[in-house]
């Protein structure tokens, strides 16, 4: 295996669902040893989410679970029970990184306060994340993907070019979670880093919401500078109507014909004798006539598919590029090329493939690896940190771990 | 608030637009020098030169542009001609004196001026080398030519994006060139502990569009597992029920509201009045809601088109339902929440510009590092006396001839600025103006603005 950039970096981790696994699985990639604690009977609420092999429940089989915990170690541990926290505590006299996902004041209710923390390991980086963070007026209320989406300012914005007043809708799949996830990973390692020089622990408290809210970069800025508040996507703003996908033979294609115009256009569509035409020329015209572009391009897509459609007007460096659905990446040939996607085995799943690293770091890259089952590194971590045969099986039949 | 932990830190920034601008400012925000180097034929128009305060581009448009100025608080920039022998030759000094460099250049570009990774180690070996592209530096399609649209729409997002009688449809935040960004940031800052410890430097290659779907790992999953092509599905969860955006009383007001336990469904079935529905077979459990939720939608809607969306929050919340009014841009930059988290920053931009809210690309709240607040962007070519001076060891008389040869420049090349449409904007209901936004931002923030 290719050398690692955590490999003396330990994490407990205390989280479960999307986003705090996100930020965990980052790690462990990158080779920290992260030790996932789970609920003694039903583990990591992800292990309910699916997808299951043909739809059956299986907390050993869910995709997603597996995608988030690729390379980490599970322990169960019961948190309600003192003795269960007690192991979390004698863990983390060694660890480098506390990770939590709990409401905000649910650590201190367990024992684990930031005073007992700082007591048991000065040098600790404690990273929270919630749905709003541990302060402000918001910190007690409930949220998840869809309504910290809606209250970040991202939902607002997801409305087409041509109908910006229709009803909002969320991003696919789970972006606040993600986005949440990337950040806390990010913050976390820099707390690291900063760690090295000031010499004291420190502690991350991250917020879903504002986690969203950073994803709308400068176009948030709009107001302040100008009072203006969008209600779509920056091409449908600045002069370019365009920007959204457009049907053609067998499926879709996004396009986007360039800032400061799209003069080959009508050499695409076989329309040459329109080449001078001012929706082709200018933006200002395209925009103040999104629906007289459409007509003149739709019928020639219509009649071509995708890949060939993408082809022609790269040649023509023009930006049009396919739509392209989960199951088309797996024969895309970049993505082969560049072995994106990450093989390996599992007890239960078989040989599984996985979306593999985010960013392709030539010395020390982030490596594949399998989800574990729960429980399966009771023994070796228990083990490790001095507790004997004896008591870990007392403590599993008493419900503990 | 930015905070000092990457004391020492600096970084040689060649990006541009949103992608790479986003990370180096993730990075100054947390205590890295960032020094920007511009082009001055081929300067960042579309965020340096549009959306100008009260839309007047003025003398200095390049000075102005607020898309600009809110990815870009908190670097230095200096302007340099890398086109040009001694302009290469600067950057070359500069190499040898920073940690990192980040670009997002098409592949082919560092390669052309001689400044690939390979070229670049040559100069400073324990530098890291990030570059950010829509498909990556090496592969069959890495010449691909595509903005955010392409990095979303090749990675599955698109596809699984809007509701599923309407088209694929394109996140409205420029999403993917902040997938990209962050994740080059995540790169970065992962590189830059790796050189903390051993002090060796690496070259990271980040598509975009693979990142992207990382973000979808748990869709992708589904054809992993079954062959099943998830696609759009709008507003729904694959396991909650209701779930979904509903119209609240105003013009454009929306709530989002989602059930995940039978006692918030017990709890939500009161507050809307249709404490019978709990009785109801067809939503007797979470998979019958499942089944029916297009009738629970309309049942729900039924009660919150005439309710006020903050109003249906604070009652819901009330109740411990996960609810969440949907935000515009003028509510995110006027929410309490927000505020009271320190999520903005008011920076002064000088005369003509004044203070303005600038919120932070990482929203973490640290302690146990000291703070500093974030300086405005620069100008074009600000820092050509503190970078090419004070740490290259130039005089005055150089910078002069420098200007002279057009190494460097104080003005970029650009197109006189244009108001942003507004007209259009309003006639297309694009977005909404709202004249009293200063007045608006004044009484928020509790400080003068503009």
């Amino acid at each position: 295996m290719s050398e690692q950039v955590f490999s003396n970096v330990k994490i407990l981790d205390l989280t479960q669902g999307i986003a705090g696994p996100y930020c965990t699985k980052l790690f462990s990639s990158f080779g920290a040893e992260v030790i996932k604690v789970e609920k003694p009977d039903r583990g990591d609420i992800s292990r309910e989410m699916g997808p299951f092999p043909n739809d059956e429940r299986n907390p050993e089989k869910s995709g997603t679970f597996f995608y988030l915990n690729t390379n980490k170690k599970s322990i169960t541990v019961n948190l309600r029970r003192k003795e269960g926290v007690g192991i979390c505590k004698r863990l983390l006299e060694t660890m480098d990184v506390l990770v939590e996902s709990f409401a905000p004041g649910c650590l201190t209710r367990l024992g684990l306060s930031k005073k007992v923390l700082k007591e048991i390991n000065p040098r600790l980086i404690v990273t929270s994340i919630s749905a709003f963070g541990k302060t402000g007026p918001y910190r007690n209320y409930k949220a998840n993907n869809l309504t910290s989406s809606a209250l970040g300012g991202a939902m607002h914005l997801m409305r087409p070019g041509n109908s910006p007043k229709k009803r909002p809708v969320i991003q696919g799949g789970f972006q606040a979670e993600y986005s949440t996830g990337l950040l806390s990973y990010i913050a976390t390692v820099a707390a690291l880093i900063g760690r090295a020089d000031s010499g004291g622990g420190a502690s991350v408290d991250m917020s879903m919401m504002e986690c969203v809210s950073t994803t709308l970069m400068g176009h948030v800025a709009e107001y302040p500078y100008l009072g203006l508040s969008r209600r779509t996507n920056p091409f449908a703003i600045h002069g370019y109507p365009i920007g959204y996908s457009v049907p053609c033979r067998d499926g879709w294609i996004s396009l986007t014909p360039g800032i400061g115009g799209a003069p080959n256009i009508p050499l695409l569509i076989d329309r040459p004798e329109l080449l001078d035409d001012p929706l082709f020329t200018k933006t200002q015209a395209r925009m103040a006539e999104p629906g007289k572009f459409d007509g003149l391009i739709i019928p020639w897509l219509s009649n071509h598919d995708k890949w060939n459609i993408t082809a022609k007007a790269q040649e023509l460096r023009l930006a049009f590029t396919p739509v392209l659905s989960a199951g088309e990446l797996f024969t895309d040939p970049q993505l082969k090329a560049r072995e994106f996607f990450e093989t390996t085995s599992h007890p239960q799943l078989g040989k599984i493939a996985s979306p593999g690293a985010p960013a392709k770091l030539s010395a020390t890259p982030a490596h594949p690896g399998k989800a574990p089952i729960l429980g399966e590194h009771n023994r070796e971590i228990l083990g490790k940190y001095g507790y004997t045969q004896k008591e870990i099986t007392e403590w599993r039949q008493s419900g503990i771990i | 608030m930015a905070h000092k932990l990457l004391n020492g830190v600096r970084i040689l920034d060649l990006t541009m637009v949103f992608a790479g601008p986003v990370s180096t400012k993730i990075l100054a925000e947390l205590g890295a020098e960032v020094i920007k180097i511009e082009s001055m034929q081929r300067a960042d128009v579309f965020t340096r030169a549009n959306v100008y305060p009260e839309n007047t581009p003025g003398n200095d448009p390049w000075n102005r542009g607020c898309l600009f100025h809110s990815l870009n608080a908190g670097k230095r920039g200096i302007s340099l001609n890398l086109g040009m022998d001694k302009g290469r030759e600067i950057f070359k000094k500069l190499v040898k004196k920073s940690d990192a460099l980040i670009e997002n250049f098409s592949p082919r570009v560092m390669e052309n001026w001689g400044l690939n990774y390979e070229q670049i180690k040559k100069v400073n070996p324990r530098i890291i080398m990030v570059s950010i592209s829509g498909l990556g530096h090496y592969g069959p399609l890495r010449d691909y030519y595509m903005y955010v649209p392409g990095m979303e729409g090749m990675s599955g997002m698109t596809y699984n994006t809007g509701y599923p009688d309407e088209p694929p449809l394109l996140s409205g935040c420029a999403y993917g060139d902040w997938v990209a960004g962050a994740n080059a940031a995540m790169a970065l800052i992962t590189t830059l502990f790796h050189q903390k410890t051993t002090g060796r430097g690496q070259y990271v290659d980040v598509s975009g569009r693979e990142a992207a779907v990382c973000h979808i790992g748990d869709i992708v999953m589904d054809y992993v597992i079954n062959g099943r092509d998830r696609k759009r599905i709008g507003n729904k969860h694959l396991q909650y029920a209701p779930h979904g955006c509903y119209r609240c009383r105003g013009d454009d007001d929306w709530v989002a509201i989602c059930i995940e336990t039978e006692s918030q469904w017990k709890r939500l079935v009161q507050a809307v009045g249709k404490p019978e529905l709990v009785e109801n077979k067809a939503f007797a459990t979470m998979q019958r809601r499942l089944d029916n939720q297009s009738e629970l939608d309309r049942i729900i809607e039924e009660w919150t088109v005439r309710r006020d969306k903050f109003e249906i929050m604070k009652t819901l919340q009330g109740l411990r339902i996960p609810v969440g009014a949907v935000l515009n841009m003028k509510e995110v930059n006027l929410n309490s929440h927000l505020k009271k988290r320190g999520f903005f920053q008011l920076v002064e931009h000088g005369e003509g510009i004044g203070q303005r809210p600038i919120p932070t690309q990482i929203p973490a709240k640290f302690h146990g590092f000291g703070k500093f607040a974030l300086k405005r962007a620069p100008r074009f070519g600000e820092d050509s006396e503190y970078v090419l001076g004070s740490l290259l060891g130039m005089s005055k008389q150089d910078l002069a001839r420098l200007e002279e040869e057009k190494v460097i420049a104080k003005t970029p090349a650009f197109p006189p600025g244009k108001p942003t449409r507004l007209d259009l904007i309003e006639k297309q209901q694009a977005g909404f103006i709202d004249a009293d936004y200063l007045d608006e931002l004044k009484k928020h923030f509790g400080a003068e603005i503009g």
